[in-house]
């Protein structure tokens, strides 16, 4: 039984990277193509070949580094403040029902608030610096954490409460060895949502807000008519966010799912 | 020696704005080493019965007395054993049949002598390390029995934990049940809607009457162990159980009906 899964999940691996390196591939031989027709000028539509010329020439200047390194630092930060507030206030929304239904309904309503919109309540309120910047990640993320804290917990089979509370469990126990793990598979869930709209939110906020960062050099790209170097930090900004949800969230995803045996009913 | 005692409990439960009576005055002394079985029509009120005597659920009025003294919150004194789906799938089965004993405090070293042996009494040590979900509904119960046993309970409670097995399974259980019962000397509720179940397992048999609920009838069943289903001597006892709750489970149905 065992033995099967590992050749199964390498030739599985195989053939998505082989699946991947074949949609990359026509996805750059039609922009070819496009380029060739000649439809729009060069200078709107730059070939593949000279994208990669400018991303030659921003990671040798050391530019791009510097943004991801940016960019990322201030998204860790505001995401690391979104969950643990997040989480926290997921918690009393538990504790007091009455306030966590209707914490729950306001926060459903500003999940589909655009992040964009925070801007200028931010620049006005807190100013054009890293904290402003960060302030519209943590507005943008902060629901979807608190909902997905207060709905994970309220969704638990009470039999596994009943089952603890039988076994001696209460209070502090109860909430370490059974809420929390119980919750987990679809707290997890929530974060890669929260995930998703933190980075929405911090290349909006950087294009508005930033002299660095991301989103600052896209926009640069934008006002020196640099097409070249606009499709080269969208590049830049896909694969980040599919790396981090692939590598990092999805694999988080797939291993709880897995000891939960939650992918085994096929 | 009386080890449980519920005196009077009396239960109502909400439906549909309606203050319905679940549970009324129901009076039972349960010996220390008593196996008793509770039977009656599903909706009876035979569960709710036990998961006060758990304390997982208040009564409106009434006591249960253990050992003498009244109980009014869950404790792992009174541990159960639930139809299914109670087995925690983040942890191993190892930790499963731990829980109880890792919440009472008890050092690392002391708890895995205690889960290995009943592990062992259960035949699933080779499946120490497996998750739940990797088991099959008979070996899930088995580990709900260890992992209730392994807390030592002055009471064992079991909310039909057979009811979602197939048949041969069953079977297996209610002989191991019985030994277990011998060896560990436990007093045991054991809650069905089977009435074969509660003949093989009970030296005595509860019938519940429908709602409102009572015991209608206490029917002792002193008889060899370890008694087996297809024991034609059991019969008497069965169909004296079925007398009593035939009318019960009409009187159920028209319930349902209206």
């Amino acid at each position: 039984m065992t033995g099967n899964i590992p050749l199964k999940k390498s030739r599985g691996s195989i053939e998505d990277a082989a699946n991947a390196a074949l949609l990359i591939a026509t996805f750059i031989g039609v922009w070819q193509i496009v380029f060739m027709l000649g439809i729009w000028p060069k200078i709107s539509l730059p070939s593949p070949a000279m994208v990669a010329e400018t991303f030659a020439k921003i990671i040798l200047n050391g530019s791009l580094e510097q943004s991801i390194g940016i960019t990322l630092a201030r998204l860790l930060g505001a995401f690391a403040i979104s969950i643990t507030l997040g989480t926290l206030i997921g918690f009393v929304m538990i504790k007091f029902k009455g306030f966590g239904k209707t914490l729950n309904s306001f926060s459903a309503g500003l999940l589909s608030f655009p992040s964009i919109a925070w801007v200028p309540f931010s620049i006005l309120l807190i100013g054009f610096d890293e904290f402003g910047i960060m302030f519209v990640v943590v507005m943008s993320s902060i629901f979807s954490i608190m909902i997905s804290t207060y709905s994970s917990i309220r969704n638990i089979p009470p039999i596994y409460v009943d089952a603890a509370r039988n076994m001696g469990a209460h209070g502090v126990s109860l909430f370490r060895h059974v809420t929390i793990p119980a919750a987990t598979p679809s707290l997890i869930i929530g974060l890669r949502q929260a995930w998703s709209f933190a980075w929405h939110a911090i290349i909006g906020a950087e294009i508005l807000m930033s002299i660095v960062g991301l989103g600052h050099i896209l926009s640069v790209g934008r006002e020196f008519l640099d097409m070249s170097q606009v499709i080269a930090s969208m590049i830049t900004i896909f694969t980040i966010g599919l790396l981090v949800d692939r590598f990092i969230l999805n694999k988080l995803e797939d291993k709880v799912r897995k000891k939960w045996g939650l992918d085994n009913h096929r | 020696m009386t080890k449980l005692q519920a005196k009077n409990i009396v239960k109502h439960f909400d439906h549909n704005g309606n203050s319905v009576v679940a549970l009324d005055g129901i009076n039972l002394n349960v010996e220390e080493g008593d196996f008793i079985c509770i039977v009656g029509p599903s909706g009876c009120g035979k569960s709710t019965f036990l998961n006060i005597v758990a304390g997982l659920e208040k009564p409106d009025s009434g006591e249960i007395l253990l050992n003498g003294k009244p109980i009014s919150d869950p404790g792992p004194d009174r541990t159960m054993v639930f139809q299914e789906g109670a087995l925690f799938p983040w942890l191993k089965v190892i930790d499963n049949v731990e829980f109880g004993l890792k919440m009472a405090g008890i050092p690392t070293e002391e708890r895995r002598e205690i889960s290995h042996r009943y592990l062992d009494m259960m035949q699933l040590t080779k499946f120490s390390d497996s998750y739940t979900y990797q088991l099959s509904t008979g070996m899930k119960q088995r580990v709900a029995i260890a992992r209730a046993l392994a807390m030592d309970p002055e009471i064992l409670l079991m909310d039909e934990p057979f009811a979602a097995l197939d048949s041969q399974t069953r079977d297996l259980l209610l002989v191991e049940l019985q030994l277990i019962w011998e060896r560990t000397k436990k007093t045991i509720i054991f809650v069905t809607h089977n009435i074969s179940e509660s003949v093989i397992l009970g030296n005595k048999v509860e019938v519940f009457k429908n709602r409102p609920s009572r015991i209608k009838k206490e029917i002792v069943i002193d008889y060899r162990r370890p008694r087996l289903a297809e024991d034609e001597n059991l019969q008497k006892y069965y169909h004296q159980i079925l007398d009593e709750l035939k009318s019960e489970v009409i009187a159920r149905t028209k319930d349902e009906i209206q």
